[in-house]
């Protein structure tokens, strides 16, 4: 019988449907991976598990037991823990205190509290002193410390997401370790990933969810990279072609390289839309922070790029990937925020010129119809979508060469989705060279003239239109190799 | 029905600092006849013109997220550094600009340490107030300077159209620093570093130099009135101007600027400096013990800020 069974579960945002009435089951002492695009509902499935969302609808039995769980304390109080992408560790605690946090004793006896740590990380197999502050270990230690703690609160139930994404060879061999031992000692293990080959070396069974629905669940041992891709992507294979237009002049090329990423040589149409892929970790994340001068060493046609301000100079621009916290100043407001990149030109002797600014913010909000068109609004009161415009602005009043797209649709809605692409594929008719960096496949694809994608650190492939989806993601997640 | 609906939550949010000030002003003139009259409104002014002035150098740095707490000790080590310097021969109009010059120069001392070094501000010019006020007593040998030039005293006592030189130097520093912030494309560097300095960085915006410029300034400030102070003692001491980081952010964060930077403006740091001067003066008047007066001053900020702090959650 297995030891989890979630029966029906279905979770909705607004009128998204992120989980659509999803079985899934969990053998004790398994190894079950569970893979799906992005948005394909892994992560919801598993916050459902671990309590940090209740579902819409659905039940849930644990060893035989109904369980329904409000919040993670409960969760966790059932065995069942998860391990964040985003590290949940206190760096400025040491290990031992990190791995009883939140259920030390009211006073600490640090001489229990240190051996009782050494046992635990004798058990994982981490060679590390206890009263070593976690803020001094590799990512890839810190993971297997957070699977130790995981172990200190007896868990049954072990969910892992995208473990690996930070974590170098060695580091990601002493995990797949860890977790074959973890398994054999009972165990089960739930293991989300995008890398197929991770899947298949360590994983029993692998379950695919797609737009919300489970589409299978195979057993890893009878199955093959190109059916778990099919599974993935979809039967209709969709082909997708840009409307042809030939990228002329030769704008320059990029050098890059700096930590996760090697050196690597890209270069640039104007009017070329150049779509990069990868998983986080692929070193695909690193290229626009690198190209922008954020870190890491650029150069761009020979000339060293070594701060935004040099970027910008050179005629190169960037839309990050967070809005909020790299794009925007939220207190100002629309024209503020668009200025803000122009304002060496819309001065004279130190002072704004204020009639300038207000015909450079009126021609902005006109060209990207941003909606309201209301120049003195605050950004924050914004949408979504019309923040990430605000952004667009920004750059473009400095009337770049080069565009630098990072994720350029996150947290933006379908539809504002929709007016954003016919922005960037406006901007490419212009005769700007755009690297667009997305980690939404479709968006790649409906929008680049070619793609590069990245593994380890480096360019693998070239992709030419037309591009075939299954193809596509089989790059991406490794899935080519194991063919 | 479209008429125009004022909420009155909107009206405090937004005018609340003047109407603090009026309904202060109104309750004062109730309990004392000699509150009101145009000596005493003009003695208030000359009373915080030094407080107003370092708290529009200080509105500047919090803008930018910094904070200065250096301005007290520098004020002491310019007066006495001018004073020296006139006594000594020089003259006074040039001993006046070496002291101003000396400001700028500590300020952008303390802010090479936070812009370029990366230092905490709070950290930097905490260094700063002690290291000062070390130079200010060593070069005097902890004596004050007297014997100065009639220039301090046409600073300290003298007049024009009517109203008191330190006033017009107050007006002046308030109206050059609203330009700043307001009108100059350093400013908005400084509203937008104070708000976002990651979103500042990646638009290009040189942000050290704008933040050692928010710094500069305060020891500016801080210098300015320290020839007032000088004038109005006709003397410099040392041991000037302890404390005075303390009233000058006050007058600001109660004038509305937030202490996490990006929001206010000089306008409300001379409210701010008023309900202050006002609170000391009125006191004064009523005869309150000066133990007393502090608490009373204590107890205001705090009100102004909660009461500024409810407006804000309700707007939002």
């Amino acid at each position: 019988m297995a030891l989890l069974t979630m029966t029906g579960m279905t979770k909705r945002f607004g009128n998204v449907v992120a989980l659509d009435d999803v079985d899934f089951n969990l053998e004790a002492g398994e190894v079950h991976a569970l893979v799906g695009e992005n948005g394909a509902g892994k992560s919801t499935l598993m916050k459902v598990l671990a309590g940090v969302q209740p579902p819409d609808a659905g039940s849930m039995t644990l060893a035989g037991e109904t369980v329904r769980f409000a919040n993670v304390n409960e969760a966790q109080a059932h065995g069942v823990v998860m391990v964040y992408q985003e590290l949940a560790l206190v760096p400025t605690l040491s290990v031992a205190e990190n791995l009883f946090l939140g259920r030390l004793p009211r006073l600490v006896d640090y001489r229990t509290l240190l051996a009782r740590s050494r046992e635990l990380l004798a058990e994982v197999e981490l060679d590390l002193e206890p009263d070593r502050e976690v803020e001094r270990l590799s990512i890839g230690e810190r993971q297997l410390i957070e699977i130790a703690r995981a172990l200190a609160r007896e868990g049954r139930v072990l969910v892992l997401d995208e473990p690996t994404a930070a974590l170098s060879a060695t580091e990601t061999e002493r995990l797949f370790a860890l977790i074959d031992k973890v398994r054999d000692g009972g165990v089960s293990v739930v293991y989300i990933s995008h890398r197929l080959e991770e899947v298949f070396r360590i994983a029993d069974r692998v379950t695919v969810l797609r737009d919300g629905r489970r589409v299978g669940t195979k057993t890893v041992a009878q199955s093959s990279a190109e059916e778990i891709v099919q599974l993935m992507v979809g039967k209709a294979v969709r082909r997708y072609q840009r409307p042809g237009r030939s990228a002329e002049r030769r704008l320059g090329a990029f050098e890059l390289a700096g930590p996760g990423l090697q050196p690597t040589t890209i270069t640039l149409r104007s009017g070329e839309i150049v779509g990069l892929a990868g998983v986080i970790g692929s070193g695909r994340e690193r290229v626009l922070p690198t190209a922008f001068g954020l870190q890491g060493s650029a150069r761009w046609n020979e000339l060293v790029i070594g701060s935004p301000r040099e970027a910008i100079g050179a005629g190169i621009v960037l839309v990050p990937s967070d809005r909020s916290t790299q794009g925007l100043v939220l207190e100002l407001s629309v024209q503020e925020n668009v200025s803000l990149a122009t304002l060496e030109r819309l001065q004279r002797f130190g002072f704004m010129q204020r009639s300038r600014e207000r015909e450079q913010t009126r021609t902005w909000i006109t060209r990207l119809s941003l909606r309201p068109p209301e120049p003195h609004k605050p950004v924050r009161e914004l949408s979504g979508g019309n923040q990430q415009k605000v952004v667009i602005a920004k750059v473009l009043a400095t009337e770049p060469k080069v565009l630098l797209l990072d994720e350029p649709t996150r947290g933006v809605d379908v539809g504002a989705r929709a007016e954003l692409y016919d922005v960037i594929d406006d901007l490419s008719t212009r005769g700007l060279g755009l690297l667009l960096s997305s980690s939404d496949t479709e968006e790649l694809l409906g929008l680049s003239d070619r793609i590069l994608v990245f593994r380890g650190g480096a360019v693998t492939t070239e992709l030419l239109p037309p591009y075939e989806y299954e193809e596509v993601v089989a790059h991406v997640t490794g899935a080519h190799q194991l063919a | 029905m479209s008429r125009v609906r004022i909420s009155w939550r909107d009206l405090v949010g937004r005018f609340g600092l003047v109407m603090a000030l009026l309904a202060l002003v109104a309750i004062l003139s109730l309990l004392s006849d000699r509150f009101l009259t145009p000596s005493n409104v003009i003695n208030v002014l000359r009373q915080i013109s030094i407080n107003a002035i370092i708290a529009a150098g200080m509105t500047v740095v919090i803008i930018g997220r910094g904070i200065d707490l250096s301005v007290g000790s520098l004020l002491a080590l310019t007066g006495v550094v001018a004073a020296s310097l006139a006594v000594g021969g020089l003259p006074a109009g040039l001993a006046i600009a070496a002291a101003l010059g000396l400001g700028l120069v500590m300020g952008v001392f303390n802010g090479a340490f936070v812009a370029y070094a990366g230092i905490a501000p709070f950290i930097v010019t905490l260094a700063g107030l002690t290291i000062f006020r070390g130079m200010a007593l060593a070069i005097t040998d902890g004596r004050p300077v007297s014997g100065l030039p009639p220039i301090f005293m046409t600073i300290g006592y003298g007049s024009f159209l009517g109203l008191p030189v330190p006033i017009w130097i107050m007006l002046g520093f308030l109206a050059i620093t609203h330009v700043i912030l307001r009108h100059m494309a350093l400013g908005r560097s400084i509203y937008a570093i104070g708000g976002n300095e990651e979103a500042a960085r990646l638009s290009g915006i040189a942000v050290r130099r704008v933040k050692l410029f928010t710094f500069a300034y305060s020891g500016l400030a801080a210098a300015l009135a320290a020839m007032v102070l000088t004038g109005r003692l006709n003397s410099a001491q040392p041991s000037a101007g302890v404390m005075f980081e303390l009233d000058a952010i006050a007058a600001v964060v109660v004038g509305g600027t937030s202490l996490f930077g990006g929001k206010g403006g000089v306008f409300g740091t001379l409210i701010g400096a008023l309900i202050i001067g006002v609170i000391n003066n009125g006191m004064n008047l009523l005869n309150v013990p000066s133990f007393y007066q502090q608490i009373v001053k204590g107890g205001v900020i705090l009100a102004a800020l909660l009461i500024e702090r409810l407006a804000a959650s309700r707007r939002a």
